[in-house]
């Protein structure tokens, strides 16, 4: 695992000779939350080819860059677009977003997603933060020799995202006077949508949505001893007993619906770090 | 992944030069199950080795050929032996078939398996059809870069089984007078059989049967638009508070002991295959 660090090193070099600013949050921004990179005061924006060890991010509604800039007068660099399991990436390129995000000194994560609710308290463009997850990804970020200089062997994961962060994007929610859920994300290896019987499961299990990305980056951020916020919008309900069809086009369309209310939170939780 | 599409094209070929005819469906046949092959009328036998990017299987009773000819009047492939993840193949050599079968037309796939039952009403030599899955295996043969001309990037898993085709299925086991079950199928990897906790967990998270494959080929038939119809042979009950060291050779007895009534089930959807012209 040392040329990871190597890796992340070079990655960092590349940035800072685009950007010399230190970002305080590094901000992951998941399907069809791209939008949010509009609000940022931009600096310059740096594609992945341009980085060394991005890969090409080949998901739908990703672009594949790293926006540098200002946002509440913070320093952050986001993430418009990244690396997940089902398109063939290993855990440890997922996580590379959160390591480098850590290499240039920022100690927080803000990680998005779209996800499928399971809770039936949940409705379509909703916005969950999220409390814990559960990792079905059959993989994690961390197998290998560890490099203590990045993090413990056996990182902590009593409570993986940051209870003050929640307790700000709550805040946000009853100012602006909208709908935030609190619950536990399931993350799913993918690319195939949830049958209804694995729905039932990821319910049974004490899952409220389900996704294919986001924990191999908070595994990685954790390590790094970062604070976590993590946001899912609520794309599509999985209801098992009266089922309806996905597309990764619906997804983005309920997406983009929630894309004020994300970036509302994602604001009040900088701002927090002024 | 973009290479898949070439070897499906290679090995479609080499099969239409020993048969030259459009499957409708595709049979994949699992343990215990091979001697159902006989049934098949004008067979072209192709062995798996002779078909360029087939594997070759390993397992115990899986014979490793393709069979083709016609069952009920309807043209068919059928898979005589198929190839497990724990034999170390990667998922998408796994199912390479079925994406041929589709190649050379084939637009319905019939999957029958040998299962251990964790359902407490179910008793061996039970068919149960497959309503729905889990894929507890740990992979998906979609990983990777999508290659849009075999099917979306993310495929809907609503309802994997054709729900007439499962109706379709009821109804003639009613009529040929015997039980038939209908649940949740779960996939692990294997090889080794579940703990007495593995078998709680999994029944827990709302599985009937467990089994080894099954799963990987129905993805990619989902992914590539076929429709499917599942069959899970209960070859012995997995009772956790109950358990008894399963016996290969008795699991294959009773898999086929339950030969008759998997025919008739089999031979009847693709009577309902022909009826729909």
């Amino acid at each position: 695992m040392q040329h990871v660090a190597e890796q992340i090193a070079a990655a960092a070099q590349a940035v800072r000779e685009r950007w010399p600013d230190t970002p305080r949050a590094g901000i992951v921004l998941g399907s069809g939350l791209g939008a949010l990179a509009e609000e940022i005061k931009v600096d310059t924006k740096i594609d992945y080819a341009d980085i060394p060890n991005f890969v090409k991010s080949t998901a739908l509604g990703h672009k594949g860059q790293l926006v540098c800039g200002h946002l509440e007068d913070v320093p952050v660099m986001a993430f418009q677009g990244r690396f997940h399991l089902y398109e063939g990436y290993s855990a440890e390129q997922a996580a590379l977003p959160a390591r480098l995000t850590k290499a240039l000194g920022a100690n927080a994560l803000i990680v998005s997603n779209a996800a499928g609710g399971l809770n039936p308290h949940y409705s379509v463009g909703d916005v969950m933060v999220i409390e814990d997850h559960i990792n079905m990804m059959f993989a994690n970020p961390l197998i290998g020799v560890n490099d203590d200089n990045l993090g413990p062997r056996f990182p902590d994961m009593s409570c993986p995202y940051d209870h003050e962060f929640m307790e700000i994007a709550a805040c946000v929610a009853r100012r602006e006077d909208f709908v935030l859920h609190r619950g536990v994300y399931v993350a799913m290896l993918g690319p195939t949508y949830e049958t209804r019987a694995e729905y039932r499961m990821a319910r049974r299990l004490g899952g409220d949505v389900a996704g294919m990305s986001t924990v191999p980056e908070v595994i990685a951020a954790r390590h790094a001893d970062m604070r976590v916020l993590g946001l899912s919008t609520i794309t599509n309900v999985g209801s098992p007993d009266a089922p309806t069809s996905t597309t990764g086009h619906d997804v983005l369309a309920a997406a983009m619906t929630a894309s004020a209310k994300l970036t509302k939170i994602v604001r009040g939780t900088v701002a927090s770090l002024r | 992944m973009l290479e898949l599409y070439d070897q499906i094209q290679a090995a479609a070929a080499a099969i239409r030069q020993q048969w030259d005819h459009a499957p409708r469906a595709g049979i994949i046949l699992g343990t215990g199950l091979g001697g159902f092959a006989d049934r098949i009328e004008s067979p072209v036998t192709i062995d798996y080795e002779k078909i360029l990017h087939f594997p070759r299987s390993t397992a115990v009773s899986h014979r490793g050929r393709l069979v083709c000819g016609l069952l009920e009047g309807v043209p068919i492939m059928a898979m005589e032996g198929r190839f497990h993840q724990y034999e170390g193949y990667p998922l998408k050599q796994i199912t390479l078939p079925v994406r041929v079968m589709k190649a050379l037309g084939a637009d319905l796939l019939i999957v029958t398996h040998a299962v251990g039952g964790m359902n407490p009403l179910y008793v061996p030599g039970d068919v149960m059809i497959i309503d729905d899955q889990i894929n507890l295996m740990g992979d998906n043969p979609l990983v990777g870069i999508n290659d849009d001309r075999l099917g979306p990037r993310f495929p809907d898993m609503s309802a994997p089984y054709t729900p007439e085709l499962i109706a379709v299925g009821q109804e003639i086991a009613r009529k040929a007078n015997f039980p038939v079950q209908r649940g949740v199928m779960v996939a692990v990897t294997g090889p080794n059989l579940e703990t007495r906790a593995e078998y709680r967990f999994l029944r827990m998270i709302g599985a009937d049967v467990v089994g080894m494959s099954t799963v990987p080929e129905v993805i990619v038939a989902v992914h590539s638009g076929m429709r499917v119809f599942g069959l899970s042979v209960i070859t012995d009950m997995c009772l956790p508070d109950s358990l008894k060291p399963a016996v290969v050779e008795e699991i294959i007895a009773i898999a086929n002991s339950a030969e008759p009534k998997l025919r008739t089930l089999v031979l009847g959807i693709l009577a309902h295959e022909k009826g729909q012209g």
